[in-house]
């Protein structure tokens, strides 16, 4: 025992080498004092994890609150009683820790060391690794940033339809400006000079739909889509009052029954524009002239109203009723098909393809307001939308009167406008009418008529000659026709002008009046050129039966050397001439108890009928002239003869 | 375009805002990228651990990779809103654009003015024709 070793038990020198100076002396690291080394285990110690461990009723506690909550969320007690739970432990712990930090504070019962921290020896090569990394994937986002870039930027310059090109198409046509973020458009009339209220607004978006979204992944798809289809890249948003097609229809009606009827439609060669695939132009223009009918519609439903005519205007639902002249009415309907189906609209068939000239002038005539809406002659003010017009302008230097000023206020609406348009055409229709039936009727003197091809829409002109087939250099009779609204005027031959109403009847008794005349005229301008002299002539005879129409005519003509008489009577009506013939002296004489010289034979004779249908001839003037040659020739081998006889009886 | 002209208050106001969005933007794209190199450089103290650390760059460069790229977006967006600008607002090619249809409509209703012009004197002098022929003609 008294070998008894001490041996004496520590810790090898295992402190940390902090530094080696270049002796070669080892600086170490102080050794941890019992104090720290004490804070360093206690450090390591986790006190939640005891703190569980040790207070089983404390996890029992959890657990039933876990429970709880469970329950109260099974049973739907209520929902936050997990939530409260959980902030009821939170702030425990704070409370805790603020009694911790109030008695650290006072550095009497508790004092707060810093522990030393172990350090964690992370290998730089991880560290680099983990860098690597992070810029790796931050270089991935930026690619594919880029890429989605590129791809847009790409799609843009190979598709020469994309966005842009388009909005600066659409905004050389048309109207646009941008609300906040949308881009609205106007197709109104309202800068040409319409007044009318319904606004033409349209929107442009971005067409986004199947097309779109499926284009970044396969790039050479947008590009070749426009050539597959009219596929652009902006589509337009019209109201829906302005979708569809829309006309307006211009019927005309005798009595119920059509007479002819317009159906136009500006765009009519236009597909079904229902189809959202209609390229945006078409689309637009459809709706521009669907606003334009509209408007067109309801000024002519507003001046129908409001006229004051002898018949009154009927406006019923989308047709205006008008008469025109006595039992025929003008319809004008205004038909908008918002559907694809165009046909419903449709309910004149057969007659559509008549003219469409009165539907056209009715588009014209609006066109017309919009433009004087807005081209005020000058000089008028700079800020005004007014100023008098060239006529009151002038009205002042011109010291017109009170009449004319108050006629210059008078305006036409469209309405009378297109009525005296409509009427004008029923004029003509019915003129050349009555002219082709007495050119059929009245084979004779050859009736022509020419019509003139300058004429505006309430006046035309018709130029008739009266003529004889073989004869027109020896006499002809031209009439002009001029036609207006609801009145015609004839200038005759002699420059007598005749006015007429819109009945047809008048027309034809003045021109039957007038083949009358010519005939009679004819025969006696036909009798100078044979030598002939008339002795009577009188377009209006008195004498005789009563005729229909007028009054006869008539005219005596006399040989060259007036041995014959040929007396001509005219009847307007179609009985047509009668001519007679006398002969003075007669070539024969047997003296009677009554005459018993010769020379009474000159005081005239009987005239006897010639029956012109059985002479020979082409016509009138050609029998007549055959029978005044025949006359003449025989009364000149009359004469021969006896200038033969006496020359045989002298020798 | 030569001379300045004076701008009603919100264009003004509206260039504006295209000029800083433009700014921003690439002021953005500089700073995001400048501080991705920061990160990458990793010489920062902090009292985080070095993992976490990590992740937390990570984290930024990720952000700011996205930033830059959404400065990009917003670039090619201000691009597209100035051009959409430029043609809604650019009148003097409007009027160019509206004086040249203007002049091809008027050569186009004068070109078809005289063809009507001379389709009507054809029809009429070849009308009056016809009409004399079926007149003096027998059969009407």
């Amino acid at each position: 025992m008294s070998y008894s070793v001490n041996i004496s038990v520590e810790a090898p020198i295992e402190n940390q080498i902090q530094e080696i100076t270049y002796d070669g002396q080892e600086i170490y690291q102080a050794p941890l004092t019992l104090s720290e080394s004490l804070a360093k285990y206690a450090q390591k110690i986790d006190f939640s994890k005891i703190k569980t461990k040790k207070e089983p009723g404390d996890t029992s506690d959890d657990s039933k609150s876990d429970s709880d909550s469970k329950d109260s969320f099974q049973s739907n007690l209520w929902p936050w009683d997990s939530v409260r739970n959980k902030l009821r432990s939170a702030l425990q712990e704070v409370c805790v820790l603020a009694d911790v930090l109030a008695i650290a504070k006072d550095k009497r019962y508790m004092v707060l060391d810093p522990v030393q921290q172990e350090p964690v020896d992370t290998k730089p090569i991880v560290q680099m690794y983990a860098r690597k990394k992070a810029l790796a994937g931050a270089a991935n986002v930026l690619l594919t940033g880029a890429e989605r870039l590129k791809n847009s930027q790409n799609e843009a310059v190979q598709n020469r339809s994309n966005f842009h090109f388009e909005l600066l198409r659409l905004r050389q046509n048309w109207r646009l400006k941008k609300v906040s973020n949308s881009i609205i458009g106007d197709l109104s009339y309202r800068t040409a000079g319409s007044k009318y209220s319904q606004p033409g607004i349209f929107e442009v978006t971005k067409a986004e739909d199947e097309e779109k979204p499926s284009s970044p992944p396969h790039s050479p798809l947008p590009g070749a889509t426009p050539s597959v289809k009219s596929y652009s890249a902006l589509r337009v948003t019209v109201p829906s009052e302005l979708q569809g097609v829309a006309y307006i229809s211009v019927l005309c009606q005798k009595d119920q029954e059509d007479l002819f009827s317009t159906n136009v439609n500006l765009l009519s060669s236009g597909p079904s524009t229902t189809n959202p695939d209609v390229h945006w132009q078409q689309k637009l223009e459809a709706a521009q002239n669907v606003l334009f009918c509209k408007e067109l519609f309801n000024q002519l439903a507003k001046e129908a109203v409001q006229l004051q005519a002898p018949i009154p205007h009927m406006v019923v639902g989308n047709q205006i009723m008008a008469t025109v002249l006595p039992g025929i009415q003008l319809i004008i309907g205004l038909c908008h098909s918002t559907s694809g189906d165009k046909k419903v609209p449709a309910a004149t068939p057969a007659k559509t393809e008549h003219d469409h000239v009165l539907e056209h002038s009715l588009h014209q005539l609006l066109r017309e307001v919009h433009h004087r809406n807005t081209h005020h002659p000058f000089p008028h003010p700079a800020s005004g939308p007014l100023g008098p017009s060239k006529k009151r302008s002038l009205a002042g230097p011109n010291a017109t009167d009170r009449y004319d000023l108050l006629e210059m206020t008078k305006s036409e609406t469209l309405l009378e406008q297109i009525i005296k348009q409509a009427q004008h055409f029923f004029m003509r229709i019915r003129i050349g009418y009555v002219l082709d039936t007495i050119a059929k009727e009245v084979k004779d003197p050859l009736i022509c008529s020419h019509w003139n091809s300058l004429n505006s829409p309430t006046q035309s002109c018709v130029k008739i000659n009266i003529i004889t087939h073989g004869y027109d250099v020896v006499y002809r009779t031209p009439l002009v026709i001029h036609i207006g609204e609801k009145t015609l005027k004839c200038i005759c031959r002699d420059g007598k002008v005749m006015h007429m109403s819109y009945e047809p009847q008048e027309l034809r008794d003045l021109i039957f009046c007038h083949i009358n005349q010519h005939q009679i005229l004819a025969v006696q301008s036909l009798a100078k050129i044979m030598g002939w002299q008339y002795l009577a002539n009188s377009l209006h005879l008195g004498i005789g039966s009563v005729e229909l129409l007028g009054n006869a005519s008539s005219c005596i003509l006399a040989s060259p050397n007036g041995d014959r008489l040929i007396a001509v009577r005219c009847v307007p009506s179609q009985t047509g001439v009668q001519v007679s013939v006398a002969h003075s002296p007669r070539s024969d004489f047997f003296p009677s108890r009554l005459v018993t010289e010769r020379k009474w034979e000159h005081l005239g004779g009987q005239f006897r009928d010639v029956r012109l249908d059985k002479m020979e001839g082409r016509n009138f003037l050609h029998k007549m002239e055959l029978l005044m040659a025949s006359l003449t020739s025989r009364n000149f081998l009359h004469k021969m003869e006896l200038l033969m006889a006496s020359l045989t009886s002298n020798s | 375009m030569s001379t300045p002209r004076t701008l009603p208050q919100s264009k003004e106001a509206l260039l504006k805002s295209y000029r800083t969005r433009l700014k921003d933007d690439v002021k953005s794209m500089v700073e995001n990228f400048e501080e991705t190199v920061k990160l990458a450089k990793g010489e920062h103290d902090t009292q985080l651990s070095r993992m976490t650390q990590c992740e937390q760059d990570t984290y930024e460069m990720h952000v700011r990779a996205a930033n830059m790229v959404r400065a990009g977006e917003s670039l090619m967006k201000l691009v597209s809103d100035i051009k959409q600008y430029l043609i809604l607002n650019d009148f003097p090619s409007v009027n160019e654009a509206i004086a040249q249809n203007s002049k091809l409509f008027r050569t186009k209703q004068t070109e078809c003015d005289q063809k009507l012009m001379s389709l009507r004197d054809d029809i009429s002098a070849d009308l009056h024709d016809l009409e004399e022929e079926y007149y003096n003609s027998i059969n009407k």
